[in-house]
């Protein structure tokens, strides 16, 4: 068991009620084989070049406590995803739930 | 004379520490500290946007230690900090 931090950038067109599928299908995947801790929406962000043909995209932000194959599970179905932009796992030592970078904007 | 003219072709880009020139001898400028690994330093993370944006130049690129002064272990930690946030595009 280990700690991650999961991270997915979504279309920026996406309605929120496939956002919201979105965000359970893969809570759903977490919750199966670990602990999901914290889920935090960080809201709609420029991005810094063109990614795929995208400026903008809705950042989705996992830390989650499970083993290596959760990771690979999700990886491989993102990697299939069309709504999904990029995606990045990090893996942690100890996570630190308190402190957020980005503060939701609604 | 000759310092103006180094002024001149060095002023693009580097808004960042524009005096220190590279291959100057620093006559009288004492060895800068460690910014990072002062007492409260940031925590170098891919997240901290603010923190990133000091230590990249205008065309995204990480900017050496040598101008920086940042401590070998921090500027290895921050370069992969900068490659993170790269990907997600926050930088």
């Amino acid at each position: 068991m280990a700690f991650y931090e999961h991270t997915f950038i979504g279309k920026q067109d996406l309605s929120t009620k496939e956002l919201d599928s979105l965000v359970k299908k893969y809570s759903d995947i977490i919750t199966q084989s670990g602990k999901l801790l914290k889920t935090e929406k960080w809201g709609v962000l420029n991005l810094a070049t063109k990614i795929k043909k995208n400026r903008k995209g809705i950042f989705i932000h996992f830390k989650f406590e499970s083993k290596d194959d959760a990771v690979k599970n999700i990886e491989k179905k993102l990697s299939i995803e069309n709504n999904v932009i990029r995606y990045l796992t990090v893996k942690y030592d100890k996570l630190d739930l308190k402190k957020e970078y980005f503060a939701e904007t609604k | 004379m000759r310092r103006d003219k180094k002024k001149g072709r060095k002023g693009k880009g580097s808004n960042f520490k524009s005096k220190l020139s590279l291959f100057q001898k620093p006559d009288f400028r004492m060895r800068r500290s460690c910014p990072l690994s002062a007492k409260n330093a940031p925590e170098v993370d891919y997240k901290n946007i603010k923190l990133l944006k000091r230590y990249i130049s205008d065309t995204r690129k990480i900017l050496p230690s040598r101008i920086t002064s940042v401590s070998q272990g921090k500027q290895r930690k921050l370069s992969l900090a900068i490659k993170r946030a790269k990907i997600l595009g926050l930088v």
